[in-house]
C-alpha cells in the first residue's frame, strides 16, 4: 500500500518487512505495512525537576510561550524548523523526551547572542535554560556530542593546560580533531600549518590575514605555535581549577 | 405614591443593592427564591472566592448580616416574583406567596446557574466517578477539607483541569458561545490550593486560551506556574476514557504546541463549568419585559445607556450575573450601583 503524503509520516514509524508470515499466513507484499501511532502516552515529569535543580534552569517555569525568543532568534531563521527555543522549553516542562531527542542535533545551534533573554517579557533566561536542558539530556545520555560541544571541550582543554589559548594551535589542532589529515613535526608533535589535508577554505581563511601581517607579529605567532605560551604560576591554579571542575562535574574523563 | 424598591434575588448583587437602599433609608423588599440568603457562593459552599482569596462567609457574611438587621429591608425567603403591572414609578408586583406590593423601582439580580456537564457526554461526567466539576471540587475542599478520588477515596497523583466546558462552544448552540470569565482564574486558584496542600500531586491545566483578566494575571496565571508548578498544556481535552487495567482515566487531546495527539493517564479530571442564565432570570425577564441577548438569554442593558446596570425598561435596574458571567467582587459593586441608581430614580431625599 502506498503511503500518501509520506513526508508527513516520520520514517521511524513506518514498519515494513521483506517477508512476513503471521500464524502461517504469508502477508508479505502490499498488506505488510504498519504505521505506528504517534500518540504520546505519558509525560516524564522528572525531567523538569532535574532542569530546575540546575542553577541555570530556575527560570524555566516562567515561560508562557509567547515566542518572542524564537522570533528574535538569529539562528532560527537560518536553521530548520526544529530549532525553536520556546518549543524546547515547552517540551522540557512537560517531559516529552522523545520530541526533545528528535531536536537534539539542532539544539546546540544556539550562538549565545542573548537576544531572547533580553526580550523575554517574563524574564526567562532562555539561553541559560537551553543549556540546562542540554546538560540534563547529556547527563541522561540521550544526547550525543555535537561539533560545537567538541570544540568547547578542545578549547577548555587548551585553557586548562596552559591557562590561555594559542590561536594557531586552536585552529589547526581543531582541524585535526575534525578528522582531517594533518602533518605534524617530528619533535614537538604539533600540526604544521597548511601542510597535509587542510581544506582549501581554511587555507584561504588563514592566509588572508597573514599577507597583511607585520613580520614581528608573524614571528611571534610562529614562536607561540612551537612553544605554547603559558600563564605564570598556572600549575598552582590548575590544581584548584581541577578540583572545582571535578566538583561541578565538568570533567568526564 | 409608593416609594419603596423591590430587589429580586438574594445573591451578592441583590444583597449589595438591598444594603445600599436600606442604608439610604428607603423601604426595600428583598425576595429570594431559596430559603437562604447569599446566592450561589453560600448555598453551594464555595471554598475560596477569586480574586481576594477569601471565603464566602468573609465576603458575603457581613452583607447578609446588615441586610437582615436593617429595619428598612423586608427580607422574604422562598418567594418569587410572579407578575408585574404598571409603569415606573408605579409598579404593582405580585409575589408567589400571594402578597401584592406597590413599588417605584425594581432591581433585578437573579443570577446564573452552572452549566450541566452531562451535556458534554464525551467528557464522561456522570459516567466515570473521577470526572468531577470545579463546583464539586470546591465543595470537596469546603465540606470535606481534603482532596480525594471519588472512586476509591485515595489521593490522586495527577489532576487535570479542562477549561471552557460549556462556554465558548458553538456545538452547544448559540447559548454557550460566551466566555465564562472566572474559569481560568479559579482553576489557577484551585491548582494552587492543591499544590500547596499536596505538593506531590501534579496539576495540569488543559486550555485553549487563558483569560485571566487585568490584575488577575499574576495571582492566577503566573503564580500557579512559577511558584506552585502547575503545568499548562495548550490543547483542549476531547475525550475521557477509562482504563480498567490500572484504574486511571485517559484524557485524549492534541498538544497544539507539539502538534501531537496524546493520551495521558490522569487520576482526577476537573471540568471547569461555564455560566448560563438562571431559570429565575429568564422568568423575570418575561414578567418585566426586559431585553435579553438573543443568543445566551442573559439580560442586556439599554442600548443608549452608558451604564450596564440600566435596563431597557425605565425604573428597572439589572445587576450581577443575570446579565452575563461576572465575578463576585464586580457583582457586589454592581449591586451597590444599581441600588444607588434606584434610589435616585425614585427621587429619595437622603438627609444627614
Amino acid at each position: 500500500m502506498a503511503i500518501h503524503e509520506r513526508s508527513l509520516v516520520d520514517p521511524e514509524r513506518v514498519l515494513r518487512k521483506e517477508r512476513l508470515v503471521i500464524d502461517g499466513v504469508d502477508v508479505s507484499g502490499d498488506w505488510n505495512l504498519i504505521i505506528l501511532p504517534r500518540v504520546i502516552n505519558d509525560y516524564d515529569l522528572e525531567f523538569l525537576d532535574e532542569v530546575l535543580q540546575q542553577p541555570e534552569g530556575k527560570t524555566i517555569t516562567q515561560c508562557y510561550q509567547c515566542s518572542y525568543c524564537t522570533a528574535s532568534c538569529p539562528v532560527h531563521n537560518y536553521w530548520d524548523e526544529r530549532y525553536n527555543p520556546r518549543h524546547f522549553i515547552y517540551l522540557a516542562r512537560l517531559g516529552l523526551i522523545d520530541e526533545l531527542q528528535k531536536r537534539a542535533d539542532v539544539m546546540w545551534r544556539c550562538v549565545s547572542c542573548h537576544k531572547c533573554t533580553h526580550r523575554c517579557p517574563k524574564g526567562v533566561l532562555v539561553e541559560e535554560v537551553l543549556k540546562a536542558i542540554l546538560r540534563v539530556m547529556a547527563k541522561r545520555g540521550i544526547i550525543e556530542e555535537y561539533p560545537s560541544k567538541k570544540f568547547d571541550k578542545f578549547f577548555l582543554e587548551s585553557v586548562y593546560e596552559y591557562g590561555r589559548i594559542e590561536d594557531g594551535e586552536l585552529l589547526f589542532g581543531w582541524v585535526e580533531k575534525q578528522g582531517y589529515q594533518v602533518v605534524k613535526d617530528p619533535i614537538l608533535k604539533k600540526p604544521i600549518p597548511f601542510v597535509g589535508g587542510v581544506p582549501d577554505w581554511l587555507k584561504q581563511l588563514a592566509a588572508k590575514p597573514l599577507k597583511s601581517m607585520n613580520i614581528g607579529f608573524l614571528v611571534l605567532n610562529a614562536k607561540h605555535m612551537l612553544f605554547h605560551p603559558r600563564t605564570k604560576n598556572w600549575n598552582r591554579f590548575k590544581q584548584v581549577l581541577r578540583k572545582v571542575m571535578e566538583e561541578e562535574g565538568v570533567f568526564t574523563h | 405614591m409608593a416609594k419603596s424598591v423591590l430587589v429580586v434575588g438574594g445573591g451578592p448583587a441583590g444583597l449589595a443593592a438591598a444594603r445600599t437602599l436600606g442604608k439610604l433609608g428607603i423601604p426595600t423588599i428583598l425576595v429570594e427564591k431559596e430559603q437562604k440568603l447569599g446566592g450561589r457562593p453560600v448555598i453551594e459552599d464555595y471554598h475560596t472566592l477569586i480574586p481576594r482569596k477569601m471565603t464566602p462567609q468573609q465576603v458575603i457574611g457581613p452583607f447578609i448580616e446588615e441586610v437582615q438587621n436593617n429595619p428598612n429591608i423586608d427580607v422574604k425567603l422562598g418567594v418569587e416574583l410572579e407578575a408585574c403591572e404598571g409603569e415606573a414609578p408605579n409598579f404593582k408586583v405580585k409575589l408567589s406567596n400571594g402578597e401584592e406590593h406597590e413599588v417605584a423601582a425594581i432591581v433585578v439580580a437573579t443570577g446564573f446557574q452552572h452549566f450541566d456537564a452531562k451535556r458534554k457526554g464525551e467528557l464522561g461526567y456522570g459516567i466515570y466517578p473521577d470526572v468531577i466539576t470545579n463546583l464539586e471540587l470546591e465543595q470537596m475542599f469546603s465540606r470535606e477539607g481534603k482532596l480525594y478520588r471519588p472512586s476509591n477515596g485515595q489521593l490522586p497523583k495527577r489532576v487535570a483541569f479542562v477549561f471552557c466546558v460549556g462556554s465558548r462552544d458553538r456545538q452547544l448552540g448559540v447559548t454557550n458561545v460566551h466566555c465564562c470569565r472566572y474559569g481560568c482564574a479559579l482553576s489557577g486558584l484551585q491548582g494552587t490550593e492543591i499544590r500547596e496542600h499536596y505538593p506531590e500531586v501534579d496539576v495540569f491545566c488543559y486550555y485553549m486560551d487563558v483569560r485571566t483578566y487585568g490584575t488577575w494575571e499574576y495571582p492566577f496565571y503566573w503564580a500557579p506556574q512559577e511558584k506552585h508548578g502547575v503545568r499548562y498544556v495548550r490543547g483542549r481535552i476531547a475525550e475521557i476514557t477509562y482504563n480498567p487495567q490500572d484504574g486511571r482515566l485517559r484524557v485524549k487531546h492534541e498538544d497544539t504546541i507539539v502538534q501531537r495527539p496524546a493520551e495521558v493517564p490522569m487520576d482526577l479530571v476537573v471540568l471547569v463549568l461555564g455560566m448560563e442564565p438562571s431559570e429565575g432570570t429568564k422568568k423575570v425577564a418575561k414578567i418585566l419585559g426586559l431585553a435579553q441577548d438573543p443568543d445566551s438569554q442573559f439580560l442586556v442593558p439599554a442600548e443608549d445607556a452608558g451604564s450596564n446596570i440600566i435596563s431597557n425598561k425605565p425604573g428597572v435596574f439589572i445587576a450581577g450575573a443575570c446579565k452575563g458571567p461576572i465575578d463576585i467582587e464586580s457583582s457586589l459593586s454592581e449591586g451597590e450601583a444599581a441600588g444607588a441608581e434606584a434610589a435616585t430614580f425614585i427621587g429619595a431625599k437622603v438627609s444627614a
